[in-house]
């Protein structure tokens, strides 16, 4: 190319223009789908996420779900659920179980921030509600043995019923704490892992107490 | 402007073309989503009003606790996901990432579309979002002072659910608006990005740019 060789610049040009970098593609249309979507589907969605965390408590697992995408709609009705079954055991029913309801609804949910609180404080990698998520999940074990228990204290209150519901509610203390220990226990340096899984059993502990010794009036 | 059709020949008729008539209806009307502004106050005004008149609906304290609860809870689940984004185009959420890190997105619509929000609506939605957790507040130093105790545990989820939202909402529209005075110093009014987000993590690092995904 020998017209090219004679070029040069002598002197500095200002070289100005436009640099667009297309982020994405944000059609109107796709404003709609993801801002603007049925209420319908969000509902769907969220219902169907609460689903799947049950069952992932249900089938101890390193999941996902429980960890990343967390909520707290299934530790409410859990928490709910199992404060309902709790109450009707007080002597004073003129009170309606007023007292032992928000026991209950303080006991778990407190607990459930102190667990965390001390995970953190600890120096664990989770965050507060992914904390709360599991704790809040992991309860569903003893809910299933609360129910359990009401429906063997139907059938009598003696010395049977009473081994009957031991074992049960036994078992899923066992089944709760062994759950959330396999999903918070790994985010926790190695030598701190008792110091962190012993409020855990603490806490399963109490509500269990709780519902072994529940008696209705 | 002008459709090319009006230029033609003036003693045609022109149909000039404004849209559909809902297109049309939509844009004049001083509320484009009566649903959702209806529901916006509606959980929210449900459970203050149970929690001042209970004792006329029934006399169990525990029906009374889960109602109220129901209604905060749904109250919160819809301010968050459904109202803030159509009536003012605010978003906020937490995601976490592949490392496990938490952060906390706040999401700001630019661009108005036909069907975005009217002033009337903004007003509504600032208004119940702020009076609420105040209400909830005075509750909560009455129930104090009276020893009413056992409806403590209630008052106080409904100050942290309303006021989570209030926070959330706040940080989304000032994140807004300083994306926005940044962007029209950079780009001038020309280039506007349709979306301005910040990233929060939990270690409180944080970065501003656009988002797409969620």
């Amino acid at each position: 190319f020998p017209g090219l060789a004679d070029v040069s610049i002598s002197q500095d040009i200002p070289v100005e223009g436009e640099i667009t970098v297309p982020v994405g593609s944000h059609s109107p249309d796709e404003d709609y789908s993801t801002l603007d979507e049925p209420v319908k589907d969000t509902i769907m969605r969220d219902l169907k996420a609460v689903g799947k965390k049950f069952v992932h408590v249900m089938y101890p697992r390193k999941s996902s779900a429980l960890l990343r995408d967390w909520d707290l709609w299934g530790p409410l009705v859990l928490c709910v659920s199992l404060a309902l079954m709790l109450q009707g055991g007080s002597a004073d029913s003129k009170d309606d179980g007023g007292p032992q309801f928000a026991e209950v609804f303080v006991i778990i949910w407190f607990g459930a921030v102190v667990i965390t609180l001390n995970s953190k404080l600890l120096g664990g990698t989770i965050s507060f509600f992914q904390s709360l998520c599991v704790l809040g999940y992991c309860v569903l074990p003893l809910t299933v043995a609360m129910l359990v228990c009401r429906l063997v204290l139907l059938a009598g209150s003696g010395t049977v019923s009473f081994i009957i519901r031991l074992i049960v509610v036994g078992a899923m203390f066992g089944w709760s704490t062994l759950a959330s220990t396999a999903f918070l226990a790994d985010s926790q340096p190695p030598n701190r892992k008792a110091l962190v899984v012993y409020p855990i059993f603490l806490f399963y502990f109490v509500i269990s107490w709780m519902i072994l010794t529940f008696t209705p009036q | 402007g002008l459709s090319p059709q009006a230029l033609v020949d003036d003693t045609e008729d022109v149909s000039l073309d404004f849209g559909s008539e809902e297109e049309l209806a939509l844009r004049k009307a001083r509320i484009r989503h009566p649903l959702a502004t209806f529901f916006h106050l509606f959980f929210r005004v449900s459970g203050i009003v149970t929690y001042l008149f209970c004792d006329w609906f029934s006399n169990s304290f525990v029906s009374c606790f889960v109602t109220i609860l129901l209604l905060l809870s749904f109250d919160f689940w819809s301010v968050k996901n459904v109202t803030g984004r159509l009536l003012v185009g605010l978003h906020w959420w937490n995601q976490i990432d592949e490392d496990g890190k938490s952060h906390w997105v706040f999401e700001a619509k630019r661009v108005p579309t036909i069907a975005a929000s009217t002033e009337a609506e903004a007003r509504i939605f600032w208004f119940g979002l702020i009076i609420c957790p105040v209400i909830w507040t005075m509750f909560f130093f009455s129930t104090l002072f009276s020893l009413k105790l056992k409806w403590l545990a209630l008052v106080i989820a409904g100050i942290s659910l309303q006021t989570a939202n209030l926070y959330g909402y706040i940080h989304c529209k000032l994140g807004g608006q300083k994306a926005s005075r940044e962007t029209s110093r950079l780009f001038g009014t020309a280039d506007v990005p349709k979306r301005q987000s910040r990233r929060i993590s939990e270690d409180g690092t944080e970065e501003h740019g656009k988002t797409g995904t969620r």
